[in-house]
């Protein structure tokens, strides 16, 4: 009888988390994972911050690689996926074989282009991959003029490393920066930083649009206003990769639907920036380091027990650096209305926060998560 | 194998004791200590879990 074969397809941190927690859960079948880039797995957030600060190389920031016994498949990408005869297509006209599957292919940059606001032949940076933070990292040596369409956290991580390297910076949005995301205390407490950094954030809600030449791009505020710069940055969100699971019968809409231990169907699971997990408000798709950890944890579980895994209750945690400040987050974001100020160093630039919603935040303060997942839920 | 903390990256997230909590644990000022330094090749799969879990690529696996 041939040994039983898990494949995971995608080989970064919620891929790789799960092949992982298989092997350290006692699953003794083949595991073979399939990547698409050409180097394993690696920090994603280190690309925003030390890849670009020059102080990161790629060594630094790789993951540990994978058991020697745990197959690898690096610059390859699946194209389909077969449930009846549990394959796995390849681009490169491969199939892989399945007993159980881990669907862990992630997302990639969003472009304007693909949201209808890019005109003529504008060429579109995006960044999400080693190559891209290496690229534009090259690119920060000239100290170009950079500006950045998306006012998230991405975009935001990106303007403050770029300034640091002696860019001139300016961020484009329809919204003020991180509010949505933040909450207007942390938003307004990151976009008065980024400010004094010489910063220019610019907003309109009537949107931007890119226009502009391959050789001279820029973007253009629904009131006129155009910015013009060295390097065009499209910084709005990230795109599910599940293309390849067209046709497949799965339940794919706006990401991997999966129930609360992970699952998409029997024998298959998924994890990471692809999935859209249960919430009040239907599936959503939650890309954050820590979600990508917790979903891989729970799917490699309940790959090989089923129901006797305990159901995720995911438990928010995020954080970000930007403009010499750390904040980080556990509980719901947005944070709405002004926080309760539980410590406050006396320069003022070190604060513990608490919002009643049950969130609380550590700025510029070193806390693990577990005091900060204490004091969210004391909040 | 063996855990190696980098102190200059560290910066005391936690998420790599909550990955393996019998492996290392964070000290009453919030820095990592790692109480298996040699870990035993029944532990190296939750080491590796830890390793990865840093979001800050501050713990290595040596």
């Amino acid at each position: 009888m041939t040994r039983e074969r898990v494949v995971v397809v995608g080989a970064s941190l919620a891929g790789i988390t799960v092949a992982g927690g298989l092997r350290s859960q006692g699953y003794d079948g083949r595991i073979s994972v399939v990547g698409e880039e050409s180097v394993g797995a690696y920090n994603r957030p280190a690309l925003s911050k030390g890849v670009l600060a020059g102080s990161d190389g790629p060594d630094d920031i790789a993951l540990p690689a994978l058991p020697g016994e745990i197959e690898q498949r690096l610059r390859t990408q699946a194209t389909g996926l077969d449930v009846e005869r549990r394959r796995v297509l390849l681009a490169d006209g491969d199939d892989l074989e399945y007993d159980k599957l881990v669907i862990a292919t992630g997302a990639r940059a969003r472009r304007m282009s693909d949201l209808g606001a890019a005109s003529g032949g504008v060429q579109e940076i995006t960044f999400r991959d080693l190559d891209d933070a290496l690229s534009l990292a090259r690119a920060l040596r000239t100290r170009p003029r950079v500006v950045i369409v998306g006012a998230g956290f991405l975009g935001m991580e990106l303007a403050s490393a770029c300034v640091a390297r002696g860019a001139a910076v300016t961020v484009l949005d329809q919204q003020p920066p991180l509010r949505r995301q933040l909450g207007p205390y942390l938003a307004d407490l990151l976009s008065a930083a980024a400010r004094r950094h010489g910063v220019g954030l610019v907003h309109h809600p009537g949107g931007v649009k890119l226009h502009g030449t391959p050789g001279s791009p820029a973007a253009e505020l629904a009131d006129g206003r155009r910015f013009e710069g060295d390097l065009v940055l499209s910084v709005v969100g990230c795109v599910p990769n599940i293309e390849w699971l067209r046709g497949s019968g799965l339940p794919v809409d706006g990401g991997v639907h999966v129930d609360e231990r992970c699952r998409v169907s029997a024998n298959v699971v998924a994890a990471g920036d692809v999935v859209a997990f249960p919430s009040a408000a239907g599936p959503r798709r939650t890309p954050w380091w820590n979600s990508a950890l917790e979903q891989a944890r729970t799917a490699a579980s309940s790959l090989l027990g089923g129901e006797r895994t305990p159901p995720l209750v995911p438990a928010p945690y995020f954080w970000t650096e930007q403009f010499g400040i750390t904040v980080r987050v556990c509980g719901g974001l947005p944070a709405r209305g002004a926080p309760t100020v539980v410590h406050a160093s006396d320069e003022g630039n070190q604060m513990l926060l608490t919002w009643p919603q049950g969130t609380a935040a550590a700025v510029n303060k070193r806390m693990p998560i577990t005091k900060l997942r204490a004091l969210a839920r004391a909040a | 194998m063996k855990l190696v903390i980098d102190r200059n990256r560290c910066e005391g997230y936690g998420l790599c004791a909550e990955a393996a909590p019998d492996l290392m644990h964070l000290d009453e000022d919030d820095e990592l200590v790692v109480d298996k330094e040699n870990v035993p090749t029944s532990d190296v799969a939750r080491a590796e879990a830890a390793v990865r879990a840093c979001p800050v690529a501050a713990l290595k696996a040596g």
